[in-house]
């Protein structure tokens, strides 16, 4: 009721306010899928038959001063959002102003320090991810080349609050422009702090009510050179149990440290990345990630091609040890390698292993243990070696060909029982080619193959071979057309030797898009950014209507 | 300068960390009782690896508090309760092949989408409960701190259960609830049998243990899953309210059998009940919101 006299108030005071420079915009989306029992891939019914989630954006601003809100109906959420999305309401409302150099925020924020190590408070409809902050946020331009920006609140967890409150400052100083130096090479300093207050009572151990986590960044740039560093360190933060080996005391750090060259046609990147307990929740003794408050970037490439992505990385907070090269040429146009349009070239390597053979850090009355810091000759989580080719043949065909080794330790990466699955190793072929039909009509086919070998002796049942197909026709700029079957005609199982078809249909007009689609979704993990989630399978009509104005 | 004043004012609050050395036992804290008990609700499966962490909570909070803790462990949901193939052929090490779950037992899941939202999980009291909201399901770190808020409410009820052998397997239990307070509303109580001592498989972590020792497992209702009225008449402070229950443990745990066989991917392995280990657990609950005021237990056979 509250929120509801807050929304109209934003609505009335913003029309009061129309003045001169002033306008309203804002995004609507809606997405709405049915589900049908289908006892082959296991998807189940819906019990409402049809599921919906939708949300509308409305901001309006006039010169320095903005207000916006967002209604969000999940009658009920599809079946791979979880389901305490339940029901309607405005969980996102904020009003902002800024005078010289001061932003003062009040309501919901997103906020993010450095890189998210100790704080991450975000959105990602994909996942089901909604953390926003309610309270207050003062973001403030001290001087020349030093930010400052501080607030307290509590984060969202569906459509309530999580029970700890944070507090959080974070500056950032540009040292070339605050201190006028005219040097080639720019340096870009930066410090944060967050501290979450819970209370939490236990009759057996002591519980910090008050936890704290810092972190230090840097960032060097000269020419085509670029550096960043980030370390991160959390004091003790152990769960409210009454077991001793539940309660973990042991503080939790992360470092990410990055070097980039780049110069027209070529650039390289070598990442290191380590964090060892270093999962920050908005409630202690909570688990799933709703209440996670912090984000380890992922080392591994995002892949969006299907087969590249059946087997995703989920970054592990508690500890993992990561490193990753990224390797990007363009040979020349008029070159032997690079034909009459030139060739673009993309080398990506990455691994991922656990901290040590026991594990994160852990501390208690009876047991301290500290992981060695760099140790890469431990249990492998995942590793990918992929090679991209995009290249443009002639003015009408173009391809992009991606060639990939994958290994995926399901059974840790999924929980599952150690000797289920094992670690899959796939090597993975995609041929994604374009044909300009005539002007505005264009033909992309991809085919893609995965083969898959078992490292370990197993008990369950693989997966093994997929293969895939797709066919879109775009007519642009309005409609598009595809058409797509994956088929995992290698599965141990017989039974499970299936074709997952979809055929979908788009319309665009303007701002807004119409799809609507039909056919069978395969029950797997989705990632965006190292955070996943778990999709089930599911058979049915979907319909997605995106707008904004 | 004003600014920089609010910006001095948010590092205070930042000023604070509880970076704590060892002990981290604290044995300064006093344990208060007024008669109250809680029931923890322990949402469960055979092969769920993390379920046994849950498990080992009960016990530590049994060990703090007491007979005044009372758990019910139901095995439900979708993925990792039913039971494996007793084929040798199909499962030659014989795992995981006995059905824990209960028609009850699923009821109630379902009822409250515990093991929907992912195993472990738990009701303290049933706590929390609304129509739309998932509150009321709690993560088995936040058990402890709950069921100390819950020692700490007003009793409103005191339950007392005797049960007596009558012949064979025919067993006649008595539960007298006694109104401590007077009320209004609709109450209703809940009676069922819980057996310890099951030695069977279990995940444990990265283990598969055959020889897992399975505790508080909900067998039977004596009652629907939402109990029988407690009064249709008001309450009065000092009302007795008796409740007769006359049982065949027998034909109890035929029906369980029957009941397994019912069931998504039942096999029918659900018997094999030790009457020396079955309890019995009675619980009032509030129709409002599903709270458990009070609940009590004892062992089925006078020891």
């Amino acid at each position: 009721m509250k929120k509801q006299a807050l929304t109209i108030l934003l609505i009335l005071c913003s029309f009061k306010l129309a003045a001169q420079n002033s306008e309203i915009h804002g995004d609507f989306s809606l997405n709405l899928q049915s589900y049908i029992e289908d006892e082959t891939i296991n998807a189940t019914a819906a019990d409402e038959v049809v599921l919906n989630n939708a949300f509308l954006n409305l901001i309006y601003s006039s010169n320095n001063f903005t207000v916006g809100l967002r209604y969000e109906s999940y009658l009920n959420a599809l079946l791979d959002y979880d389901s305490e999305f339940k029901g309607n309401g405005i969980p996102y409302r904020y009003a902002t102003y800024s005078i010289d150099g001061l932003e003062i925020t009040a309501g919901n924020f997103y906020e993010q320090f450095g890189s998210g190590l100790i704080f991450r408070s975000y959105e990602e409809k994909g996942l089901g991810i909604d953390n926003a902050m309610d309270g207050v946020r003062l973001k403030y331009r001290i001087g020349k080349g030093i930010s400052l920006k501080s607030f307290i609140g509590k984060s969202r967890t569906f459509f309530t609050y999580a029970d700890g409150i944070f507090r959080g400052i974070d500056g950032e100083v540009d040292v070339n422009e605050t201190f006028g130096l005219e040097n080639q090479t720019k340096y870009i300093l930066g410090g944060s702090f967050i501290s979450r207050y819970e209370q939490r009572s236990n009759p057996k151990f002591i519980i910090p009510q008050n936890v704290a986590a810092y972190a230090g960044r840097l960032n060097i740039l000269n020419g085509g050179w670029n550096y960043y560093g980030e370390y991160a360190y959390k004091i003790n933060d152990p769960i409210n149990s009454l077991q001793e080996r539940e309660m973990n005391y042991a503080s939790g750090s992360a470092f990410t440290n990055s070097i980039t060259y780049s110069q027209r046609g070529f650039g390289v990147t070598a990442e290191i990345h380590r964090a060892d307990n270093m999962l920050l929740l908005s409630e202690r003794d909570r688990i799933g990630k709703a209440y996670i408050m912090n984000y380890i970037p992922t080392l591994s490439k995002p892949h969006a091609y299907t087969l590249l992505a059946i087997y995703p990385c989920a970054t592990q907070a508690m500890g993992e040890l990561g490193v990753q090269l990224d390797l990007f040429y363009k040979f020349k146009k008029g070159t032997l390698l690079g034909g009459k349009y030139g060739t673009k070239i993309n080398l990506n390597l990455s691994r991922i292993n656990a901290l040590d053979s026991i594990g994160n850090s852990m501390l208690h009355d009876n047991i301290d243990h500290t992981p060695a810091l760099l140790s890469f000759d431990e249990e492998l989580y995942f590793s990918d070696i992929n090679l991209e080719i995009n290249k443009k043949v002639n003015k009408k065909v173009k391809y992009n060909a991606v060639f990939a080794h994958q290994k995926y330790n399901k059974d840790f990466l999924e929980g599952k029982t150690p000797g289920e699955y094992g670690t899959l190793s796939s090597t993975i072929g995609i041929i994604d080619l374009s044909y300009k039909i005539k002007k505005g009509h264009t033909i992309r086919i991809e085919t893609q193959a995965l083969f898959a070998k078992e490292i370990d002796s197993v008990s369950k049942k693989q997966e093994g071979d997929w293969i895939m197909a797709l066919a879109e026709y775009t007519i642009s700029p309005n409609w598009f057309f595809a058409i797509q079957d994956m088929y995992n005609y290698g599965n141990e199982d017989e039974s499970k030797r299936l074709h997952y078809m979809n055929i979908n249909f788009g319309f665009l007009k303007g701002a807004t898009r119409f799809e609507i689609g039909y056919g069978k979704k395969r029950e797997g993990i989705f990632c965006v950014g190292g955070v996943c989630k778990v999709v089930p399978s599911s058979n049915g009509l979907n319909l997605s209507i995106t707008s904004s104005f | 300068m004003k600014k920089s004043f609010c910006f001095i004012i948010l590092i205070g609050f930042l000023n604070s960390c509880d970076d704590l050395e060892g002990p981290y036992i604290d044995d300064t804290f006093v344990i208060n009782g007024n008669g109250k008990n809680v029931l923890i609700e322990d949402f469960t499966a055979h092969r769920c690896s993390n379920c046994p962490n849950a498990a080992r909570e009960i016990e530590a909070i049994h060990d703090v508090y007491g007979s005044k803790i009372i758990s019910l462990a139901i095995h439900a949901g979708f993925q990792f309760a039913y039971p494996y193939d007793t084929t040798i052929a199909v499962n030659p090490d014989q795992k995981f092949t006995y059905d824990f779950r209960t028609i009850w037992g699923a009821e109630i899941d379902t009822k409250f989408g515990l093991s929907a939202g992912g195993l472990p999980n738990g009701m303290i009291n049933r706590i929390d409960w609304t129509e739309n909201g998932g509150d009321h399901r709690k993560d088995f770190s936040q058990w402890a701190s709950i069921t100390a808020d819950e020692l700490d409410k007003e009793v409103q009820f005191g339950i007392n259960i005797n049960s007596t052998l009558v012949s064979g397997d025919t067993i006649n239990i008595t539960i007298d609830t006694e109104a401590l307070t007077s009320l209004s509303g609709n109450y209703k109580l809940v009676v069922c049998l819980s057996e310890n001592n099951i030695i069977n498989w279990q995940t444990d972590g990265t283990y598969e243990d055959s020889d897992y020792v399975h505790s508080h497992v909900l067998r039977s209702l004596l009652t629907t899953s939402w109990g029988d009225d407690l009064t249709s008449a008001s309450i009065y402070n000092g009302d007795i309210f008796n409740h007769t229950y006359s049982i065949d443990l027998s034909d109890l745990e035929d029906n369980n059998i029957q009941n397994s066989l019912n069931m998504n991917q039942g096999n029918g392995n659900a018997g094999g009940w030790d009457a020396n280990n079955l309890y019995v657990i009675a619980y009032v609950y509030d129709v409002s919101n599903y709270e458990i005021l009070q609940v009590e237990e004892k062992s089925l056979l006078t020891k």
